[in-house]
């Protein structure tokens, strides 16, 4: 036993591995820096890139982490082992607090978290915000257990695969929905390649935002546990040329119309005391003649073509005439519940201009 | 105040009869050594049931479209693998179990506070577990050990089962962590001042606290979402004004605590075996003691980082960031401690110590993969993927099981009287510390590559890693029947470990093993804390033959 206090010393044999891990480290820091993600796991969107360097950014710092870690672990079970002719009870070092490494081992990780939440916070998804700039609002709409599509201007929905012309920034608004709302359960949206992943929440429309940058057709997940079908919960993004885009939407557009049989309704002939009535005979059910706020199953209906708090329904833009007489024509599935359409409902065209003319009136 | 004053002012002066009857004396014993074992052999059972579900789940996915089990069987089987090994293992084993065995004998006391409840606690458990894997019979649960409605309030009667099993867990844990919280505050031997306390008591009392106070957001969370299922009482129900995101916040509000609950007593086991193994002081007592209770205060305030994709508004996921990250610096704090403890020591290889060098491997990168999954945007394209799975075997499996089996290895002499044998416990960790690997780690990949967790089959390109990974797991499983073979060959074969086998300076191997009911026949007297190897032991009141073994260690 040493009466006095025992210094601390590192020897030459520490320097030595501390050394050689940091070689190592190095030789590992420059993989992660240089490591080609993009052809791995493509960086398909505009949230790929910022979200990738965060990933290399985190992967450098924790590269010289573990290896000194379990370095030293190894080195010092090693060089410290008990020796064959020690005795059993022959004690180590009683050195057993040091401030400087101590102080260091605190604070370089405290300056790594920070700087890491400064990033982290400037990645931060904008995609959760509705992009000012985004040039389409798309719907998707999670069912047990397929997903379905509904673009602007499309009388239809389309299932399983959705189509995004390159470079054009879309917002898509995410829901989950059944026509017994009561089934209604949460999936996800996840495109691995897009690095964007958002719950679809019954109750709830979440807007998330970006760019597809690389043509091409990539997966699309569930990952939010929705029930017994939730493994073959699967589909497509197809990612095409803004030309390729516009001719699948020309197609499409013109299926609807052949398949939905297009009736011409007359707007301006609506009479909104015929419509009053109509209302409500066959709206009042679910729909105040309030603000929007005062719900019953749908929207209280006041002020529908100017108030604000009116959800983007259709192209993300206020409601028009148009769209809403497309809502009364299909039916609707919100997050609530299912509106009928107009077979369901029994209105005829010009039932439909008498009800907007209505509606028109509501302030 | 002289020392038989110091005795007769401390709560648990007196001493009743041990009990007689078989009855008292094993199955509703009051006695706090009993009851752990009690709780080890019944988790120990779970754990087999659990782990069994687990190569099931395995099974299925060697193949990416496999009959072996139908979608709804493969749900069951994840779901009930995950609850019971959460919280009819990792939280009972290493609360009650190693809580029980362990910290009333290092504090010197004679029992915890409450014995009483403590039975109590315990037998809240057995049924607990009978509830869960009974609920195979009306149909399991399906939706995961998070349980999320709306799925959870939709899905087969079970989970009604489920909600009531992990109640009563819930429950145990309540009473357990009051009790602990009592015994520590109260019962600790004269002298033993908070900073000459063990480190297995530090973390037994933060644990303590979060038993106390989380559990019952937990017990909450399952009254209500039992209440919906049964009376249709709609608060998970967004059609009539309900949340299915309220669950996740009530639910997390506990589950994130309940993590470091499953991992500080191994951080508190790790602590004890390291100075033991390595003959020397641990390094920075207290930073390691006061990082346990700065860990316990932010992990009340992390648990939206489940719940980055929840739809949450960006200005509240950004302070769960913060304090996600936050946790990362005190258990930094930790393990640059542990590694710096091995420094300069005279390291005996134990089976223990080779547990806990496994640990604080795996455990490191379990603790970076939190923050990769703490910060917001790459949370986002993690959350809900493989690359979770990974990262919760890494703190679960590779943390709290390693700390788990190298505090068995350790303590079982002193539970038993009998050694297990080591050259078998050196071969068991081997194997389970390269199969947990080849397990776990291939999991980061598939996950950030694209395969989503709980899915019962998956993307034919993933199909060469899963198989891997599946015979992996089958020789993890398999590597457990060597501690199994080692336990029982214990019983006959092993040898009489004596009262202190490895060299401890803490109190529990300052009396027989197995420790005599009521522990110490005086209460021993604390002068310093117990870590300084070289120094003369710091008690009074202690037998002096048995002290001597302290700087002989036959191991």
């Amino acid at each position: 036993m040493s009466k006095q206090p025992e210094e601390f010393r590192l020897d030459a044999g520490f320097w030595k591995a501390t050394g050689l891990l940091g070689v190592i480290s190095i030789l590992l820091m420059i993989g992660v820096v240089t490591f080609p993600i993009n052809s791995v796991l493509r960086e398909a969107s505009s949230a790929s890139l910022p979200i990738d360097f965060l990933f290399r950014f985190m992967a450098f710092f924790s590269v010289p982490i573990i290896v000194f870690v379990n370095g030293y672990i190894i080195y010092f079970a090693i060089r410290y082992r008990r020796r064959k002719d020690e005795p059993m009870g022959s004690v180590g070092s009683s050195i057993h607090d040091h401030r400087v490494l101590e102080n260091t081992w605190t604070i370089i990780p405290c300056v790594l978290m920070v700087v890491l939440g400064v990033l982290s916070y400037l990645a931060m998804p904008q995609y959760y915000l509705r992009g000012k700039d985004s040039a389409a609002t798309i719907e998707a709409i999670g069912h047990t257990f397929y997903f379905e599509f509904r673009y602007p201007g499309l009388n239809h929905s389309v299932d399983e695969d959705l189509y995004l012309p390159v470079g054009v920034p879309v917002t898509i608004d995410l829901t989950s929905a059944e026509a017994d709302e009561r089934l209604a359960v949460i999936h996800s949206f996840w495109v691995p390649e897009f690095r964007v992943k958002q719950d679809m929440i019954p109750g709830m429309i979440v807007p998330i935002h970006f760019t597809p940058t690389q043509i091409g057709k990539y997966h699309l997940i569930c990952t939010e546990f929705c029930g017994v079908g939730h493994s073959e919960m699967r589909g497509h993004v197809i990612v095409v040329s803004r030309a390729a885009f516009d001719a699948w939407y020309a197609g499409q557009q013109k299926n609807g119309s052949a398949a939905g049989g297009a009736q011409t309704i007359n707007l301006a002939a609506g009479n909104a005391s015929n419509g009053q009535a109509l209302f409500n005979q066959k709206c009042s059910a679910c729909h105040n003649a309030a603000p929007f706020d005062q719900r019953k199953v749908g929207p209280g209906l006041a002020n529908l073509f100017h108030d604000p708090a009116h959800p983007n329904l259709v192209d993300g833009k206020p409601a028009n005439a148009k769209d809403v007489a497309w809502i009364l024509q299909h039916g609707f599935q919100g997050p609530l519940g299912a509106m009928p359409n107009q077979q369901a409902n029994g209105l005829s065209p010009k039932d439909i201009a008498d009800l907007i003319a209505y509606l028109q009136t509501l302030k | 105040m002289s020392v038989a004053d110091l005795q007769r002012a401390h709560p648990a002066s007196h001493i009743h009869p041990a009990p007689q009857g078989f009855i008292s004396k094993y199955i509703f014993s009051l006695d706090h050594k009993v009851i752990a074992v009690q709780y080890f052999i019944t988790s120990g059972l779970f754990f087999v049931l659990a782990g069994l579900l687990a190569e099931l789940v395995r099974v299925q996915l060697t193949q990416p479209h496999n009959n072996f089990l139908d979608a709804a069987t493969f749900n069951e089987a994840f779901t009930v693998h995950g609850s019971a090994m959460v919280w009819l293992v990792a939280i009972p084993v290493l609360t009650g179990g190693f809580g029980n065995l362990i910290m009333p004998l290092q504090i010197g006391a004679r029992d915890v506070a409450f014995p009483w409840l403590n039975m109590l606690s315990f037998w809240l458990f057995p049924p607990a577990g009978i509830l869960l894997f009974g609920s195979f019979l009306l149909g399991a649960p399906q939706a995961g050990w998070t349980e999320y409605p709306p799925v959870s309030v939709l899905a087969s009667p079970g989970t009604s089962m489920w909600c009531a099993a992990i109640f009563l867990i819930g429950i145990s844990s309540t009473i357990t962590g009051l009790n602990f919280l009592v015994t520590i505050i109260k019962m600790r031997a004269p002298g033993m001042t908070w900073t000459r306390m063990p480190l297995f008591v530090w973390a037994s009392a933060v644990t303590a606290f979060l038993n106390f106070i989380a559990t019952a957001n937990l017990s909450i969370s399952l009254a209500v979402l039992f209440i919906q299922r049964t009376f249709h009482v709609p608060f998970y129900d967004p059609v009539h004004g309900g949340s299915p995101v309220l669950w996740q916040h009530m639910f997390w509000f506990y589950s994130h605590p309940a993590v470091y609950i499953m991992i500080l007593p191994a951080f508190g086991i790790v602590s004890e075996i390291l100075p033991t193994m390595v003959r020397r002081p641990i390094f920075g007592y207290k930073a390691i003691a006061y990082s346990s209770v700065a860990i316990t205060l932010v992990s009340f305030m992390v648990w939206a980082h489940h719940m980055f994709t929840s739809g949450l508004a960006q200005w509240i996921q950004l302070p769960f960031m913060i304090m996600t990250m936050a946790v990362a610096i005190p258990t930094g704090v930790k393990v640059f401690s542990w590694v710096a403890t091995l420094w300069g020591g005279r390291i005996r290889f134990t089976t223990p110590l080779l547990f806990v060098l496994g640990f604080l491997s795996t455990f490191t990168l379990g603790g970076i993969t939190g923050v990769f999954l703490g910060s917001v945007p790459a949370d986002v394209h993690e959350h809900g993927t493989y690359f979770i799975v990974a990262h919760l075997h890494y703190v679960l499996f590779g943390g709290s099981i390693f700390g788990l089996f190298a505090g068995l290895y350790y303590w079982w002499p002193k539970m038993t009287g009998r050694m297990l044998d080591e050259t078998l416990g050196k071969f068991h960790f081997w194997l389970m510390f390269v199969s947990f690997n080849a397990t776990f780690f291939p999991m980061h990949w598939l996950g950030l590559l694209g395969m989503p967790r709980r899915v019962a089959t998956y993307d034919p390109a993933f199909h060469g890693t899963n198989l891997f990974v599946s015979i992996s797991a089958f020789v993890l499983g398999a590597s457990m029947l060597i501690f199994a073979y080692n336990a029982l060959r214990s019983a006959r074969r092993g040898k009489p470990a004596g009262p202190n086998p490895w060299g401890g300076r803490t109190l529990e191997w300052m009396i027989p093993s197995p420790p005599p009911y009521y522990n110490f026949k005086e209460l021993p007297v604390v002068l310093s804390g117990p870590y300084d190897y070289g120094k003369p032991l710091p008690y009074l009141n202690v037998d002096p033959a048995i002290m001597q073994l302290a700087d002989a260690p036959a191991y």
